[in-house]
């Protein structure tokens, strides 16, 4: 390895592009109106070369990132030499390789000396991006014009003048356009933050030395990569996962990808069912995320994060017009979870039979809910995606049980649900459960983290309840031989309580929900890792006597027995005859 | 009348520090080692130490000192080393797990660590028992408390043998009926426990967090209480004529009983007091925006004070806690002088947060360290004389740190060891600048508007190169450098902070009117308990602040509002107040838009004297002091420079010394880069300025 970079001055570079992406999500984070940026952190910040490679990838929604890489290069090559400074560009659509149109991303280029050398990127969840459906998740959409404001790449400042024409053209068809503005507000400062930060970098160390160590961050990524992609032994492994049949009729599809590896080299092939009238396709962009995310499930490096991480990743999404690599006019808004989790399910069973000790069990998918209504508290309307019913459990990897609470998979503990009394402060409704779920997380050697459950009563008005995702029917997928026999408790599923009855819902519908009545929004474990009949029985005592595991999950699903319910007392006799049952009927 | 001193006790880390001020000015300080499995040892410790040195007996000092100050790490320790008390929470039914849901977070930075354990529960799943009970968001009793729930509870906890119970309810803030009544029940069926109710220690809107911080206290209160009836008992058996005061994390002082039940105000204490000793040794010089660096041997704090009031934490999460009550902004990174520099896997050059600590040390301590530490680098860039530790106390070997950063730096990078050296520098330089940012850049402050004031051991060999980093042209290194927080406890006044809750839009007088007695009422409470203290009404202070945010908004920003009673004219104030505020911190403000409050607070002082300032006689000129010539290291290429060398002991007001130079004190060394100056002002601190 030819060193070419002063070692000094590559540790300060590498510095000041972490604390410039941190800065630029406080600045982001402090300005923006919405709860899903403010509270839920749904949003992402990274850095792109001149390129445009992506020279920093924050640690924020992976579901973002990944549909960054080429979404950039697709919104540059857009405007080609037509990119001056000043100039500030838009975007969402997922035919310019966008995520789902409700994430909506600004980018600015830096010039340094006359010189493009930078772009500062920010992506955002906005609460609504107009159409038919308040909140963007419409399952009856057919076609992606019943989902909202396609935006594909314009300037909202051309040469440092504001577009206000393009800007009103676009809040003029969004909902809460106070909002939406305020954030468009947040995005902008924080890809101001971001140039900022880049060009007094430049002052201090000039662009050649910088450009020189920012080549060798993508290398030292790059060779982590392939140094791990070499010790997986050279050979073509698949993995088949599921995407259910969450209300649409067309069945259940398989996502299968296969895995070649060859060196240091690895190419991924997807191969999905064709796009189907439902909001689950997923673009190309997005479905990078997916496959991306799957990759680090396996590979699970330390920083830095850049796209030199996926150089030796080559990515066959598959014929156009398919699920995983959709075409105009697919409907997508669910594709963020849906199919997207599944996506990333397959990449990662494919490194299992690779390796099958360095791979962590799949997470919990999204089942959750948007809900709307009026307030008589202030006479108006109220309208918002619940991070709070997102919530599922992490799986668990080689070394540890999953994280309770910290899911969903696509993104992987970067959201934040926001506490019970703010939201019943900000919305007429009574949260009546909050909580972890016995049983949930999925049996294993080392157990998936527990789900939650989020239960909630409108005040008032009847209030609109619209589900999305899915994982309701297929449990969380486990690793290492990790398998649950009572799955019931782990998926996810919606319970509405009314007067006289309770509805079990798993699939996505718009219900109304009358004061009085209930809705509780269940969230899936996350999978197991290795034989659960090899799991401590303390361990499974200490789980019972916490009831994460109740006395009959411990018996099914761990092959513990415990007599004394009252005492927690272990059988070890019995424990020792079932288990030895089990593992021969396995 | 008088007494003649004032003692600070500091806890740190590794060393705690003693300072007795007297009433003319003169502060001596002194140094012994921690005794973290029991903190009174070192008290007794220092005591004698300090006796010795002055030639008095303990009692002596003691009995004449009209405060003892004690800043502890026990509450800290206790938190980190998860030894506090058998906890158990009595919370609303269904919601018995936010402790455990964190609100669905996994910390930045650990995204992809498979190793990276959950947060470890202060309760257990088994000891959060939810009681049928239910307030809403607008103070009404949706269901009432069901007290066989609450007996349920009581009855598990005894047969647990647990030691400490909280109650936080739902919107207990606005209607704390349901928990006042658990908290009968809970007294009465568990008289020895002890008992912290989430609307009395944090009565402020956010579930979560109130809940979390009054678990914390709970947690930690049985510790604390036997710690302070300690100390308690060894300065009353010592004469103390007045009761030990305790350093909280919200800068102020407290007693030993309020210590106790409001332990969770003790987590973060010793670096809380830098402000006040910052705005201390900038007061000579009218200078009101201040940011102290202390830099240790295991750690680098970091506070901000601007116009004279100190950034606060409120809500955050502190060693993986979620505390609500305010604490003094400490930004902590793992950067001393005992960080250790090494090469990661991909070959690049890091500084910490690893620390060689006080054993086995850097390597130039020679007690068996093997890995070059900060400390090491400057041996070799010779900013630290080998044979002037703690005043010549403690001989540093240069050879075994040369020998340390060549085999373990500069040869897999292929530098010399020079360079090797100064690129650990510029790295441990580099982290402080970018913490430096997240007090002042990340709050809207622009650190060149501040005086930098270097604390700790050895923040002074640094701190012109930070200050050239950040663009800060002014410093401040005190001659107390090393003891700066223990100094800022003994300057310090009590301070309790109470809250409460008051969610309104900001109009109408009818608003205004509750908001006027709210604030009336936490006021009588906090004054009541000042005067049982011992203070006079006259030496009692009360500043109000309120949580306020644009309608919409999720984050609050706090405005401070003097002591006034809210009216139609003064609401104009307080709203073109929290407009500017909103500017400073986030560039805009929304003069259009409605404004509302979220929570209130009142910070009740009790004035404390403060000790005259040090006053240093004239000096004859710095060529007197100058010691020696040696080589030293300030740049990239690693070429050295002679430089001089001056003993800060013979050092006077007035005196100037030009860098590249380095004034040796007896328990820090100051080094002053090229063109930079050093004066030594009659108030004891050297002003080192840019030169032009």
């Amino acid at each position: 390895m030819a060193k070419k970079v002063d070692p000094i001055t590559l540790s300060v570079v590498r510095g000041v592009l972490e604390t410039t992406q941190r800065e630029m999500t406080v600045a982001l984070e402090n300005t923006a109106r919405s709860s899903v940026f403010n509270l839920a952190h749904d949003y992402s910040n990274a850095i792109f070369n001149h390129v445009p490679e992506m020279i920093m990838q924050g640690q924020d929604i992976p579901i973002h990132l990944g549909s960054l890489i080429p979404a950039m290069k697709c919104v540059a090559g857009y405007f080609g030499d037509d990119i001056h400074p000043g100039d500030v560009l838009m975007h969402n659509d997922p035919a310019y390789m966008g995520s789902h149109m409700i994430d909506t991303c600004m980018y600015k280029p830096v010039f340094y000396k006359g010189e493009l050398v930078f772009w500062a990127v920010c992506k955002g969840h906005l609460t609504d991006i107009g159409g038919p459906v308040p909140a963007g998740y419409n399952p009856d959409a057919k076609e992606l014009y019943a989902e909202g404001l396609r935006i594909p790449p314009v300037k909202i400042f051309d040469k440092g003048v504001k577009r206000y024409d393009v800007m009103n053209m676009i809040l003029t068809n969004l909902r809460a356009r106070r909002d939406q503005e305020g954030d468009f507000n947040a995005q902008l400062g924080a890809v101001q933050v971001g140039e900022r930060n880049l060009i007094a970098l430049l002052d201090k160390y000039g662009l050649e030395e910088v450009r020189a160590c920012i080549d060798e961050l993508m290398g030292m990524a790059d060779r982590q990569m392939r140094t791990l992609m070499k010790k997986v032994p050279d050979g073509t492994y698949s993995g088949t996962a599921i995407v259910e049949d969450a209300g649409h009729g067309l069945g259940d599809m398989e996502i299968t990808a296969t895995v070649t590896i060859e060196d240091d080299n690895c190419h991924i092939k997807i191969d999905s069912p064709p796009q189907v009238p439902y909001f689950i396709n997923s673009y190309e962009g997005n479905s990078y995320s997916g496959v991306y995310l799957g990759v680090m499930m396996f590979a699970q490096l330390p920083p830095p994060y850049n796209e030199g991480l996926y150089r030796c990743v080559s990515v066959d999404m598959g014929p156009k017009g398919t699920l995983c690599n959709a075409k105009e006019p697919a409907p997508h808004m669910n594709c963020t979870t849906t199919p997207m989790e599944t996506l990333t399910d397959a990449v990662r069973l494919a490194f299992e039979q690779a390796v099958p000790d360095l791979v962590s069990a799949s997470w919990g998918h999204a089942n959750g809910c948007n809900i709307a209504g009026w307030d008589t508290r202030h006479d108006e309307e109220y309208v918002t995606m619940v991070l709070a019913s997102i919530i599922s459990g992490a799986g668990a990897t080689p070394q540890q049980d999953g994280w309770h609470a910290c899911g969903p998979e696509c993104c992987f503990g970067a959201l934040t649900s926001g506490d019970v009394e703010l939201l019943e402060y900000s919305y007429p409704i009574i949260i009546h459960r909050y909580s972890l779920m016995t049983d949930s997380g999925g049996a294993g050697k080392y157990r998936g983290g527990s789900g939650t459950c989020w239960e909630v009563e409108p005040i008032d008005k009847p209030m609109t309840f619209i589900t999305f995702g899915e994982g309701r029917r297929i449990p969380a997928v486990g690793a290492a031989g990790a398998k649950s026999q009572m799955t019931e408790p782990k998926v996810g599923r919606i319970e509405i309580s009314r007067e006289d009855r309770v509805d079990l819902i798993k699939t996505n519908v718009i219900e109304t929900i009358n004061p009085g009545e209930r809705a509780a929004n269940m969230n899936p474990g996350g999978g197991g890792y290795g034989n659960p009949f090899e799991r401590p029985v303390e361990k499974v005592l200490h789980d019972v006597k916490n009831q994460l595991v109740s006395i009959e999950g411990a018996r099914q699903d761990y092959g513990v027995v415990i007599k004394d319910a009252e005492g927690l007392e272990i059988d070890r006799a019995a424990t020792d005859s079932l288990r030895a049952d089990l593992v021969a009927a396995q | 009348m008088r007494t003649k001193y004032r003692l600070g006790v500091d806890a740190g880390g590794t060393f705690t520090d003693f300072v007795l001020a007297g009433d003319a000015g003169n502060v001596s300080l002194f140094k012994t080692l921690s005794t973290p499995e029991d903190p009174t040892k070192a008290i007794e410790n220092g005591l004698s130490l300090m006796a010795e040195g002055l030639g008095l007996k303990q009692e002596e000092i003691i009995s004449q000192c009209d405060l003892c100050i004690n800043g502890t790490t026990v509450g800290l320790n206790a938190l980190i080393q998860h030894k506090g008390a058998k906890t158990g929470l009595i919370c609303t039914a269904g919601h018995e797990d936010s402790l455990e849901i964190r609100l669905g977070h996994k910390e930045d930075g650990y995204r992809y660590d498979a190793e990276y354990p959950p947060a470890q529960m202060l309760v257990p799943r088994y000891l959060r028992r939810g009681v049928r009970e239910r307030v809403l968001s607008n103070g009404s009793v949706r269901t009432a408390l069901v007290e066989e729930d609450v007996r349920a509870a009581c009855t598990l906890f005894l047969e647990e043998g647990v030691e400490a119970v909280a109650i936080s309810l739902l919107w207990s803030v606005l209607n704390p009926a349901h928990e006042r009544r658990a908290a009968e029940i809970v007294r009465e069926m568990m008289p020895g426990s002890f008992l912290t109710v989430g609307s009395e220690l944090y009565p402020q809107v956010r579930e979560y967090t109130r809940t979390s911080t009054a678990v914390t206290n709970a947690y930690l209160g049985p510790t604390l209480k036997r710690y302070v009836d300690s100390v308690d008992r060894y300065f009353a058996d010592h004469g103390a004529k007045y009761p030990v005061r305790y350093f909280q994390s919200n800068g102020g002082l407290a007693i030993g009983g309020a210590m106790t039940d409001r332990s969770v105000y003790a987590i973060n204490s010793g670096p809380a007091s830098a402000p006040q000793a910052g705005l201390f040794v900038s007061d000579p010089f009218d200078q009101k925006n201040v940011i102290t660096v202390d830099m240790g041997g295991t750690s680098f704090d970091i506070t901000l004070t601007k116009d004279g009031n100190t950034n606060l934490n409120k809500n955050i999460d502190f060693l993986r806690y979620r505390i609500g009550v305010p604490m003094i902004q400490v930004e902590t990174l793992g950067a001393g002088g005992g960080s250790i520099g090494w090469i990661d896997d991909m070959g690049l050059l890091q500084v910490g947060p690893q620390s060689a600590g006080a054993d086995p040390g850097p390597v130039c301590y020679g007690q068996g360290g093997t890995e070059p530490t900060v400390t090491d680098a400057n041996i070799v860039l010779g900013y630290v004389n080998p044979g002037a530790l703690l005043g010549g106390r403690m001989q540093l070997n240069r050879d075994k740190a040369y020998a340390a950063i060549k085999q373990r730096v500069a040869d897999p990078l292929e530098i010399s060891v020079e360079r090797a050296a100064y690129g650990i520098f510029t790295i441990v330089n580099n982290n402080m600048v970018n913490g430096i940012r997240r007090v002042s850049v990340e709050r809207g402050f622009d650190p060149r508007d501040f005086v930098l004031v270097a604390a700790g051991g050895a923040g002074a060999a640094h701190i012109t190169a930070l200050a050239r980093e950040m663009g800060i042209d002014s410093v401040l290194v005190p001659k107390l450098a090393s003891g700066l927080c223990a100094f800022g406890q003994v300057i310090s006044d009590v301070k309790y902070n109470y809250m409460a809750s008051a969610p309104h839009r900001f109009e109408g007088d009818a608003t205004f009117g509750q908001l006027n007695d709210l604030f009336a009422e936490i006021e009588e409470q906090g004054v009541a308990h000042l005067e049982a203290d011992g203070f006079a009404r006259a030496d009692i202070d009360v500043r109000r602040s309120m949580d306020m945010r644009y309608v919409g908004q999720v984050h609050e920003c706090t405005v401070d509002i003097g002591n006034f009673d809210i009216t139609g004219e003064t609401a104009d104030q307080v709203k073109e107040a929290f407009h500017q505020r909103h500017e400073q911190l986030y560039t805009y403000s929304e003069r259009h838009n409605a404004v509302e409050v979220v929570n209130i607070e009142s910070t009740i002082y009790g004035r404390v004297e403060k000790p005259n300032p040090p006053h240093l006689g004239d000096g004859a000129g710095a060529a007197g002091a100058l010691k020696s010539q040696r080589p030293m290291i300030f740049s990239n290429d690693g070429k050295a420079v002679d430089c001089p060398v001056y003993d800060g002991e013979r050092l006077g007001a007035g005196d100037e010394v030009d860098g590249p130079a380095v004034i040796e004190e007896v328990t820090t060394t100051i080094v002053i880069e090229p063109h930079w100056q050093a004066l030594l002002h009659e108030s004891g601190s050297y002003v080192l300025r840019r030169k032009a």
